[in-house]
């Protein structure tokens, strides 16, 4: 089966009409429906999430270096196959409460913007998520600045982590 | 409702063709991706009725789009249209012999488009 | 042509959804085409990716401008396509017309895209370029008889999947002899960009990918796996080993030249897959054809067989698993030590001990063995600077000579990388500050020409470079007021010549009021102290107003495996490069002495400065009581002792660069493993030092 060739002239206008059509429906719309996928973790007992496809691997709790001179959400650095990663308390970060690692804590080692890795500590792991872009609603300013959407799950929300906000900081020397 | 793919790197080009197959006198649900890649992705997570692909894009080409979904046993009944730009009737012709059901070339009247995708929904119909 | 009405200047509303995709498309084009350009004027290869990016820019927009009936710039759109399709399929070459050509029709569809309402304005030019564009497809080659693929071991189904584009480009590479092989790689549908992005620019390192076609995985609703074509200079083995992917998921599809080479080099006939004695005497044969060949004969058999080009990585991790074997090492240490010391079991720890003494010196052996095939000679440094040199004499007008000495020292290939920018730059700034113009030398009563001279030498463990010049030499007086106009220092601070000096390596400060072009834009010579830092070296000055200046640079001979002394402060465990300890004591509390509030102990009659570590680092500090250890530590001049609570014992350490986004903590140089997974800090010892002697100059 082979497309009839129309004359170019004669297509025209009427893709035009089409055109100014998608244009007014692009405009009433937000955005078509993309979906994101979001690994889902826990933080002081509540739903938290970073995007997959900045996670580079989950990894158990392992012996932590404390890092002098450094602010208090850095618990320290760890060794993970012959690599040394800092860790952030993603707690300590958001200002939550920190009790001690417990047996379901994980470190979650993430891609920075700038393409260097760091690891985030959260109290367990969930599940990955997928999520359709219309279920986002930005954050109200919240007390940190680190949450920059809640994504709306039934009658719950999850809150997705800045992560460009959560991974800078300033230098201090 | 039938479900129609259209992967295509130009948005302008998108919304054209998501203009013309909303203007279908059937209802249809239209997913826009911008790459191959995106394509490769969405594929299986619901059951499309069309695809419809451009050729040259950035990641993967629309031949290779073809090649992945007809010669994978869930994907390869979606029928296929080919979208591309005169000039490359070799592409296209590689891309028909991969097992592209059908193909257009821009500049084309909308209703070459709506006509094509009106039988290829049919068929899929029938089908499923 | 086709006549619409049209509202305003720049179209209705729906045509600006064209014009703003359109300039989009434009503002791709012209970044590509400065890009092209540049590779044209370098003489570079041209990069495919860039002239395929180029034609579908040219083709979207064509595809674009028909659909909304512009004929003009779908038909100017057509001919530029029509030029980089020759382009790309290799028709038309890429010389400076064709390269003006394509950047006039971007700046003419700039044009039109302006006066989108009124074509005709522009239709001249369009006439122009047309004719342009008709002479270059005149000089265009022939299409070349294109051979088929049957020679090639590829599933057909993958050579149906090419476009004319990918075919062209597997026939360049063919022809330009490079190995062709397939790789295969699973990946999870939910992330598998990631995974596939870093294994195609891990493949775009050493060659091209020619093709990625997809095909459903083992388990298809959930993997997915990609055949990827691959065009490398280097063989297939080569390509997975770097990748660190199974030996199964490459295939050599076609040699490259090289191996066709060693195969068919020997006999002259047929390529031989013989392996065992009738190969060596093809090598043989080979060598004797060799000796009797005339000189500029391409490679020889010979230089084949006995030198291996191996890739920096693979030495990076033959030097890691080196470097887990001498851990492991210290624990077999342990284990020795805890069974001589239980009677029971003191027997079969002393024969133990002697198995552990081999094992350690074999060890040695296989490190220093490691080691040695990672240096690399000066010279290849220098030949870089000499480049330079050469060019900014004649961009500067300075008459300068350049004497290298020592280009056959040898350092680790890693640091003589990171050598490169720092060395470049004091170079720099000896050609364009430090030489006198010559009529300012003649005036000065010296040579008219200039002189700069690069030396290097090996000391101990360490290579030192030295470049000298015998320029005007550094004003300290106006380098210390500057210092303090900027803040740097406070005024009337009394500074020796030596400290005063030392100011051109503070953030901030440069001798001459102007940035010139040659010494990079406000970047000086505090870079080149940080990053000779971080390199574990020091970089020191020295210079004579109106005679010249030496700046020395001191690095170690390698940064793979140092020995480190490990202390321990509040429980924690840090490593002192051993380089950088001079001696170790124990004192009692009331040894320390003080002095304007620092504190300071007598050793062997000179007072030498104390810090401790564990206020530096905000560690709790021991019992009042607890007898401290001081390790004393310098690098070059500076001395001082480091307070700590307990010494434990000598290691070999790897240093290893801390990760993440916290930004470089000053005092720590980096973290290394010891035995167990726990990473301990490696303490940088010349900032240590340099902050406890600003400390002496603030008290």
């Amino acid at each position: 089966m082979s497309a009839p060739q129309s004359e170019a002239g004669a297509a025209a206008p009427r893709w035009q009409d089409l055109a100014r059509r998608a244009a007014e429906r692009r405009n009433a719309e937000v955005e078509s429906v993309a979906v994101r996928k979001l690994l889902t973790f826990v933080l002081d007992g509540s739903p938290y999430a970073v995007p997959v496809e900045r996670v580079r691997e989950i990894v158990r709790v392992r012996p932590i270096t404390p890092i002098p001179r450094v602010p208090g959400d850095v618990c320290g650095v760890i060794s993970l196959r012959g690599e040394i990663l800092e860790v952030i308390d993603l707690r300590l970060r958001l200002r939550l409460s920190a009790p001690p690692s417990g047996r379901a804590s994980r470190i979650i080692v993430v891609h920075a913007a700038d393409g260097g890795v760091a690891g985030l500590l959260v109290d367990g792991v969930t599940e990955v998520l997928p999520v359709p872009e219309d279920a986002l609603r930005p954050a109200a300013g919240t007390e940190t600045g680190n949450v920059e959407t809640l994504c709306v799950r039934g009658d719950r929300f999850i809150s997705l982590i800045d992560l460009e906000r959560v991974l800078r900081f300033d230098a201090q020397h | 409702m039938q479900r129609i793919l259209i992967v295509e790197d130009s948005p302008t080009m998108r919304a054209l063709l998501v203009s013309a197959l909303e203007a279908l006198d059937r209802p249809v649900k239209i997913t826009e991706v911008a790459s191959g890649f995106e394509a490769l992705r969405e594929l299986p997570r619901v059951a499309y009725d069309l695809i419809l692909t451009d050729i040259n894009m950035p990641d993967i080409n629309g031949l290779e789009l073809v090649s992945f979904v007809k010669n994978n046993a869930a994907f390869r009944s979606i029928p296929l249209v080919i979208v591309s730009t005169e000039g490359s009737e070799r592409d296209r012709d590689k891309g028909l012999r991969l097992g592209a059901d059908a193909y257009l070339v821009k500049p084309f009247a909308p209703e070459a488009l709506q006509q094509i995708a009106h039988d290829l929904l049919d068929r899929s119909r029938r089908r499923g | 042509m086709a006549q619409r009405p049209r509202k305003g200047r720049r179209g209705s509303k729906t045509d600006q959804e064209f014009v703003s995709e359109a300039e989009e498309i434009l503002d791709r084009m012209r970044q590509d085409l400065a890009d092209l350009n540049e590779e044209r004027v370098a003489g570079d290869d041209v990069d495919p990716e860039v002239v395929n990016r180029l034609f579908r820019s040219a083709h979207s927009l064509k595809g674009l401008a028909g659909l909304f009936g512009f004929d003009p710039i779908q038909d100017l759109a057509h001919r530029v396509e029509d030029i980089l399709d020759g382009l790309r399929l290799g028709r038309v070459r890429l010389q400076l017309p064709v390269v003006a050509l394509i950047d006039e029709a971007v700046h003419l569809f700039a044009g039109l895209l302006e006066q989108i309402g009124n074509p005709d304005e522009l239709a001249a030019a369009v006439e122009t370029i047309g004719q342009l564009a008709e002479r270059i497809q005149a000089a265009r080659e022939a299409p070349a008889v294109e051979s088929e693929f049957g020679e090639l071991a590829l599933d057909p189904s993958l050579l149906r999947a090419l476009t004319e584009y990918e075919e062209h480009r597997l026939r360049e590479n063919i022809r330009r002899g490079r190995h062709i092989c397939l790789i295969d790689a699973t990946f999870e549908i939910i992330s598998f960009e990631e995974g596939l992005s870093r294994l195609t620019s891990a493949i775009r390192e050493v060659g091209e990918v020619l093709s990625t076609l997809p095909a459903p995985g083992e388990a298809p609703e959930a993997q997915i796996r990609f055949s990827l074509l691959v065009a490398s200079d280097a063989p297939a083995s080569e390509v997975v080993s770097r990748l660190g992917l199974p030996g199964g998921a490459v295939r050599l599809v076609r040699a490259g030249a090289a191996a066709a080479l060693a195969a068919k080099a020997p006999a002259g006939s047929a390529a031989p897959t013989a392996h065992g004695p009738a190969a060596e005497a093809d090598e043989d044969a080979g060598l004797a054809h060799r000796d009797g060949a005339e000189a500029g004969e391409p490679e020889s058999l010979k230089s084949i067989s006995d030198t291996v080009r191996v890739d920096i990585h693979k030495l990076d991790e033959l030097m890691n698993l080196v470097g887990e074997l001498v851990i492991q090492r210290g624990a077999i240490g342990e284990l020795v030590t805890r069974l001589s010391a239980d009677a029971a079991t003191a027997r079969i720890g002393s024969d133990f001990a002697k198995v552990h003494k081999a094992l350690d010196r074999k060890l040695r052996e296989l490190q220093s063995a490691v080691l040695d095939v990672r240096m690399v000679p000066l010279s290849q440094v220098f030949e870089k600077v000499s480049r330079v040199v050469r060019r900014l004499r004649s961009d500067l007008g300075k008459d300068v000579r350049l004497e290298l000495r020592g280009a056959d020292t040898e350092l680790d290939k890693l640091i003589v990388e990171e050598l490169v920018d720092p060395l470049m730059h004091v170079v720099r700034n000896a050609l364009d500050h430090a030489i006198e113009p010559r009529e300012e030398r003649i005036a000065g009563g010296k040579d008219p020409e200039g002189r700069i001279r690069i030396e290097a030498f090996q000391r101990g463990n360490h290579v030192v470079i030295a470049v000298s010049d015998d320029g005007r030499g550094i004003d300290t007086a106006s380098l210390r007021s500057l210092a303090e106009a900027r803040g740097v220092i406070q005024s009337g601070a009394t500074l020796s010549e030596r400290e005063a000096l030392d100011l051109i390596f503070m953030p901030g400060i440069s001798t001459r009021s102007e940035v010139t072009e040659t010494s990079g834009r406000g970047v000086g010579m505090d870079v080149v102290h940080t990053n000779l830092t971080a390199l574990g070296g020091v970089v020191d000055v020295d210079s004579t107003p109106g005679r010249g200046t030496t700046i020395a640079m001191t690095l170690p001979i390698t940064l793979a495996i140092i020995q480190s002394l490990i202390v321990v402060v509040a429980r924690q465990r840090f490593a002192i490069p051993l380089n950088a300890v001079h001696e170790t004591l124990l004192i009692a509390g009331e040894e320390i002495q003080r002095s304007e509030g620092r504190e300071l102990l007598n050793l062997r009659g000179e007072a030498l400065p104390l810090l401790r570590l564990a206020a530096e680092f905000d560690l709790p500090a021991p019992p009042p009581d607890a007898k401290p250890y001081v390790v004393v530590i310098g690098l070059g001049e500076s001395r001082m002792g480091l307070l700590v609570d307990r010494l434990d014992g000598q290691q070999d350490t790897v240093i290893k660069p801390i990760q993440g986004p916290i930004p470089a903590v000053r005092g720590i140089a980096g973290a290394t493993e010891l035995g167990d997974q726990d990473p301990v800090l490696v303490l940088d010892v010349s900032a240590l030092l340099a902050d406890c002697g600003r400390r002496r100059d603030a008290s």
